[in-house]
């Protein structure tokens, strides 16, 4: 989970951003800047009618999005399917190829990829409190450079917390505190090092650091270490600079 | 046809990119177990970085990748530096002019015996064109038993930096080989490889002054 300057400038900007919609613009500009042709950063509802407070930031084409809403897949989607079930980002290739799929999964895959829409790369989204949520992202033509790819974990689960933030600002999120151990051992995990680095760096042995950084995900309540070191940027724990490598 | 792939040219080879990143996946960890890891099935390691070069093996036909295997200044941290420096009797090689070669991957669907071999005479040879292209006097590398003979005895001018040690379910052992043309002619002529392997495509060539 290397934090590029790429996606540390993108978190700035999205901190800057002053509604959902803001975040939603610098989402698109700077995944295009990457080579992605398409975004999808958004709660599992119906697109064109969302729920209060749901995320939708979708920039596929209009035709795909008005047939999605009425044909009603984001009950069936089975990208949205996977990502319910996956813990870790995947390609849908990688994914979906194994899986039992309904005839109509395979028309609603096969269909997208018609119009472009192949190809991607799913971001599970599992946040408390939150609807269902994922970042799919389809590359363009001229491909993704695959170093980019860790840096886009990141991008997408603050993205999406930031843009739910912003939405729901009444209400208060839990902050729960962090130890300065945790704190340290987030930072450095947030700037892309591993369990094996940062024992080295901070002289404890690599079980306590996997077990420091797993206190701080039980403290949020998260399941992904980007997820806790995305909530501890948010609420001010840990700052974004920390990040830098 | 093997592609030099740098920081200046890399972004025109961000699908054979991403195939290797892939292939490097299904082989280490899928197949051979190595413990990496690869959220995203992507195998990309901390030493995956702008300033090491690739060469990667792409089919005629159909452009596919056949193979690859990765380049590492050693001025900076790299594998043999931050994992294997134990396997360095007399300690680490680094320089300017000392790479390290690591992640040579065969793609998945070329067959193991003389297939896997003939590209790894054919990566070799790519290396050592490269090296001369970029100035390097040697590189080093780590060869688990099974690699280390044949790394050996390809031709080029190879030597122990330190014994075969077990780490893991692996015995490995650090290598160096000097790059050198005479070392390319004979990689070549033992190989049966004729001219240039490698290609070095730029997006934008400087115009002659």
């Amino acid at each position: 989970m290397p934090s590029s300057r790429v996606a540390i400038e993108f978190m700035e900007k999205c901190r800057a951003a002053a509604s959902a919609d803001a975040v939603r613009d610098v989402l698109f500009a700077d995944m295009a800047a990457m080579g992605f042709a398409y975004v999808a950063c958004c709660s599992h509802v119906d697109p064109l009618r969302p729920p209060p407070g749901a995320v939708n930031m979708i920039n596929y084409p209009a035709a795909w999005l008005a047939r999605f809403s009425a044909e009603n897949y984001a009950a069936h989607d089975p990208v949205f399917m996977a990502a319910r079930t996956s813990a870790v980002p995947f390609f849908w290739d990688d994914v979906l190829k194994g899986r039992r799929l309904t005839r109509l999964q395979r028309d609603i895959l096969q269909d997208a990829a018609a119009i472009g829409l192949a190809n991607g790369l799913t971001i599970p989204i599992h946040s408390p409190g939150a609807l269902p949520a994922s970042c799919s992202l389809v590359p363009g033509p001229d491909g993704v450079d695959p170093l980019q790819v860790p840096a886009v974990f990141l991008m997408a689960v603050y993205a999406h917390e930031r843009a739910r933030a912003l939405l729901d600002d009444g209400a208060h999120a839990l902050r729960p505190a962090l130890s300065a151990r945790e704190r340290e051992c987030l930072a450095l995990a947030g700037a892309g090092k591993s369990d094996w680095v940062i024992g080295r760096m901070l002289g404890i042995h690599e079980r306590t650091v996997h077990n420091t950084i797993e206190r701080a995900k039980k403290r949020y309540g998260v399941a992904f270490r980007v997820q806790a070191v995305v909530r501890a940027v948010l609420d001010g724990q840990i700052r974004i600079d920390d990040l830098a490598d | 046809m093997i592609h030099i792939i740098t920081e200046d040219n890399r972004h025109l080879f961000r699908h054979a990119l991403m195939e290797m990143h892939r292939h490097r996946k299904s082989v280490f960890i899928d197949r051979m177990r190595w413990g990496l890891e690869a959220p995203q099935g992507l195998e990309i390691d901390q030493f995956d970085a702008a300033d090491a070069v690739y060469l990667v093996e792409t089919a005629a036909h159909d452009g596919a990748v056949t193979g690859s295997v990765r380049l590492l200044p050693t001025a900076r941290a790299h594998l043999m530096s931050e994992v294997f420096a134990h396997l360095c009797v007399t300690g680490v090689p680094r320089g300017a002019r000392i790479w390290e070669v690591s992640r040579f991957c065969p793609a998945p669907q070329i067959a193991k015996g003389a297939p896997r071999q003939a590209l790894l005479a054919r990566m070799i040879a790519g290396i050592m064109e490269t090296g001369l292209l970029f100035g390097m006097e040697r590189v080093t590398f780590v060869a688990g038993a099974a690699l280390a003979p044949l790394a050996m005895a390809i031709g080029w001018d190879a030597a122990p930096l330190g014994p075969t040690m077990r780490m893991g379910r692996e015995r490995v052992r650090a290598i160096t080989a000097a790059i050198t043309p005479e070392g390319l002619n004979a990689v070549r002529a033992r190989n049966s490889l004729t001219g240039p392997m490698t290609r070095f495509a730029a997006a934008v060539l400087p115009a002659a002054a």
